[in-house]
């Protein structure tokens, strides 16, 4: 099989079968933010707006190298906006003005507890 | 949802002052999808915390209780191999999502293991959220083609005459698998019964241990 001829053969979240280190028992803590994209993506395939499986296509289509970069739920947001997006159910303008106004809230809130230029940003 | 509400639910888990700032890019996206979702009313403003809700009530001490259930009466245990979803749902467990549920059950020859080599299809109404470890490539890569190299890393030694069948989820198809009951169980109550199944045992990534023999119980 030649590369290129893989690389269409194999969807990039694929693993089956591939080379792979040892198991690692790791697992973390659900932060709250993941906890409440996985109910946003429950609450969306009861309503019958994104089921599980147009869910883990629109993560294949965001491509390898986000799909390898992102964390598990940064790959879950992004594909539900694309894929409300493409429902016209949000637009992106739309998204990006509330995400600006979300950061000025949150910039606003940590203003009053913390003195100014202390704020970093969480990854 | 309101901002205050919306300060409050962060709050509630991780402090943000501690946290030291901005949440991240995607943390922000998430809100923002979040509350316009909400102001189209194309989601129900309390939907999110309720799911909440729902979803910290699944967990594997829930799925524990259905495997002992299933120990204890013969007919509930042939409904849940017959269709896993509708034993699942007179149990009292509703599903969230489109799919059924297939239980897979341990025999003397057979030994059942789970993965998802696409995504991370996992049992959630029944035992929660995936470890990370489920998630990740080194487990769903090499599951399905070395699951008895997989189990010894993961300290689980299956012999080599016991068959390992590997359920790959997807989307529409889950599953739980049920052990087989412990020797020296007979005189145990379903609770004492359900406090020996582990998340991982029910993944089939381990197996229960069994009790020792006890005395006669006054």
């Amino acid at each position: 099989m030649t590369e290129t001829a893989n690389l269409l053969r194999r969807l990039p979240t694929e693993m089956g079968g591939l080379e792979a280190g040892k198991v690692e028992r790791v697992e973390h803590e659900y932060l709250p933010w993941e906890k409440r994209c996985h109910a946003l993506a429950n609450i969306l395939d009861m309503h019958k707006i994104v089921s599980t499986e147009e869910k883990r296509r629109g993560v294949e289509s965001l491509g390898a190298e986000m799909v390898g970069k992102l964390t598990y739920y940064e790959r879950w947001i992004a594909a539900f906006a694309n894929i409300l997006f493409q429902k016209r159910i949000l637009a992106p303008e739309e998204l990006a003005r509330k995400m600006e106004e979300v950061e000025a809230r949150w910039a606003s809130e940590l203003a009053k507890i913390a003195p100014a230029g202390s704020a970093s940003t969480r990854s | 949802m309101s901002e205050r509400q919306h300060e409050h639910s962060h709050s509630d888990h991780a402090p943000i002052a501690d946290a030291g700032g901005m949440p991240g890019y995607y943390e922000i996206m998430e809100t923002a999808v979040r509350e316009l979702l909400v102001e189209k009313h194309v989601i129900g403003a309390d939907e999110i915390r309720r799911m909440l809700e729902v979803m910290d009530s699944r967990n594997p001490a829930l799925g524990a209780r259905l495997v002992a259930r299933a120990w204890v009466d013969p007919e509930f245990k042939a409904r849940l191999l017959a269709n896993g979803r509708a034993a699942c749902e007179e149990f009292g467990i509703s599903f969230f999502e489109d799919t059924q549920l297939v239980v897979l059950e341990n025999t003397d020859e057979v030994h059942n293991l789970l993965v998802c080599t696409l995504c991370s299809c996992y049992p959630r109404e029944i035992l929660g959220l995936p470890p990370d470890w489920y998630k990740q490539k080194p487990y769903r890569a090499r599951a399905v083609t070395e699951p008895r190299a997989v189990l010894a890393e993961m300290g689980t030694v299956i012999p080599d005459d016991l068959e390992i069948r590997v359920s790959d989820s997807t989307a529409m198809l889950r599953y739980l698998v049920l052990p087989q009951r412990p020797p020296n169980t007979e005189d145990f109550s379903e609770d004492e019964l359900a406090a020996l199944v582990t998340r991982d045992v029910m993944i089939g990534v381990a197996r229960i241990s069994p009790p020792k023999k006890r005395g006669r119980r006054t």
